[in-house]
């Protein structure tokens, strides 16, 4: 569909625990930011989501909060990691 | 000298560790983190740790490089484990080796807060009925 881009989100953590899935293929207007890919997410998620701060990773680097998407990105929100 | 390695099952003999060197090291802190019985104040048989391995791969070298260069030591090697680890088993070893013991327990010291900041490695509680739940991480004492 024009004026759109698909994404893959992989889910690990609380965010996999809440949305039930691995990964979901995302589709968002083109332009999009990863602030509206969480929003999204959140909404999903509901109540499931506590209100922890999400990192936001994109093509397996962190990336800034806000940070613009395109068709085929791979992105992951960091729920508070424990590192080992 | 830095060697990280992320690792889907057990840890090697801690001999391993330990060889005399080359002589010139006047301290080795050896840190294992282990697992407790409680998660979350639930009691728990394991924790499940799972990693977005491209990305924990490159954040643990980087933590470990950046922790060579603030610090004199002369090696540090990080081995985290993934999969399910039961309690009382460790997670993760740490070893430093340096001159003088001071510098090698700051390293150690910093090396573990950026860990504990940067990698994306998460735990899971496993309860004995075979319930999974998800730790609500966090860093300060009740979660060292």
């Amino acid at each position: 569909m024009p004026g759109t881009i698909h994404v893959n989100l992989i889910c690990f953590s609380l965010v996999k625990y809440a949305l039930g899935k691995d990964q979901l293929s995302v589709e968002l207007p083109a332009g999009a930011t990863t602030d509206e890919l969480e929003a999204h997410v959140r909404e999903l998620a509901g109540d499931a989501l506590p209100t922890v701060p999400l990192r936001v990773a994109v093509n397996q680097r962190y990336a800034p909060a806000g940070a613009a998407l395109s068709d085929g990105d791979e992105v992951v929100f960091i729920p508070p990691v424990q590192g080992g | 000298m830095v060697e990280t390695r992320i690792l889907d099952g057990p840890l090697p003999p801690l001999d391993d560790a330990s060889a005399p060197g080359d002589g010139q090291d006047g301290a080795e802190l050896l840190f294992h983190g282990r697992v407790r019985g409680t998660e979350a104040d639930r009691p728990i048989v394991a924790l499940d740790y799972e990693a977005y391995l491209p990305l924990a791969e490159t954040e643990l070298r980087a933590v470990a490089e950046d922790t060579a260069a603030r610090f004199p030591v002369r090696s540090l090697v990080c081995l985290p484990r993934i999969g399910r680890i039961e309690v009382g088993e460790a997670s993760m070893r740490v070893t430093i080796r340096s001159l003088h013991r001071t510098e090698g327990i700051q390293a150690l010291a910093y090396f573990i807060e950026q860990l504990k900041d940067r990698v994306p490695i998460w735990k899971w509680g496993v309860t004995e009925q075979g319930e999974r739940f998800p730790s609500r991480g966090g860093h300060g004492p009740p979660n060292p």
